[in-house]
């Protein structure tokens, strides 16, 4: 049985079948449609300070957003079967994790061991971010090989 | 070069320490994202090894919050806002 990332000299190739690469696919329209329950991805590193919140967002800008773009670009080409870089792995995981928190605040998930009682077969988006998480694991353990 | 002045204020203690004081990014628990993966962010973003990142990240699991890095705002802004790009629950506080 092999992993879903196969790594050789021409790069870090994605092997999947088709209809997981479709529902790959479909990750970054998820995470466009501002579906983000719970607010996960809009974080602040001073929530009770607004004043220094605004600071830090006027000098952080969109370069969150900026980043978030450039590895939704890295994710689709790795998806699409072109092999990638670590980098482009780096980005696919963390577009992955993106999908996971806004599946999880979706779902209703706020504490730990909800995995416990989840019933994966009986809905498609426990089902999926299930998947994630074992796409995500498989990643971190080929990256964790090149740290 | 410049001149040394004749005469400076001396800054009261409280203000000076107010200034430089350190500046801790503290992460935060959540459900969503794996040990494994966190584990990784912590070795990749602050070059910890293995062990010191998987003792922060059971912190964090079990405390639910643990300090991985400080210093002055700038460089504390940064690390908090690399850790949100990775999707990590990250805030800052004054030490």
């Amino acid at each position: 049985m092999t992993g879903p990332f196969v790594v050789t000299d021409g790069g870090i190739r994605l092997s999947v079948g088709a209809d997981e690469q479709g529902m790959l696919f479909s990750l970054p329209t998820l995470l466009q449609s501002g579906d983000d329950a719970g607010g996960r991805l809009d974080y602040t590193p001073h929530p009770d300070d607004p004043a220094a919140d605004a600071e830090y967002r006027e000098l952080i800008g969109d370069d969150l957003a900026h980043l978030r773009r450039q590895d939704r670009d890295s994710f689709n080409d790795l998806v699409a079967g072109e092999p990638g870089s670590p980098e482009a792995l780096e980005a696919f995981m963390r577009v992955v994790g993106e999908a996971r928190l806004v599946l999880a605040g979706r779902l209703g998930i706020e504490d730990d061991g909800w995995e416990a009682e989840a019933d994966m077969r009986s809905d498609p988006e426990l089902a999926l971010l299930g998947w994630l998480g074992y796409l995500q694991d498989a990643a971190v353990g080929v990256l964790s090989e090149l740290l | 070069m410049t001149i040394a002045p004749d005469q400076v204020d001396v800054p009261d203690v409280d203000e000076l320490d107010a200034t430089v004081r350190p500046w801790q990014v503290v992460v935060l628990n959540d459900p969503v994202n794996l040990m494994s993966y966190v584990v990784w962010v912590f070795r990749k973003l602050f070059g910890h090894p293995e062990t010191e990142a998987t003792r922060l990240m059971l912190q964090v699991h079990h405390e639910g919050r643990a300090i991985v890095s400080s210093g002055p705002l700038e460089k504390a802004e940064l690390d908090c806002h690399r850790l949100h790009h990775h999707g990590l629950w990250a805030t800052l506080e004054k030490t």
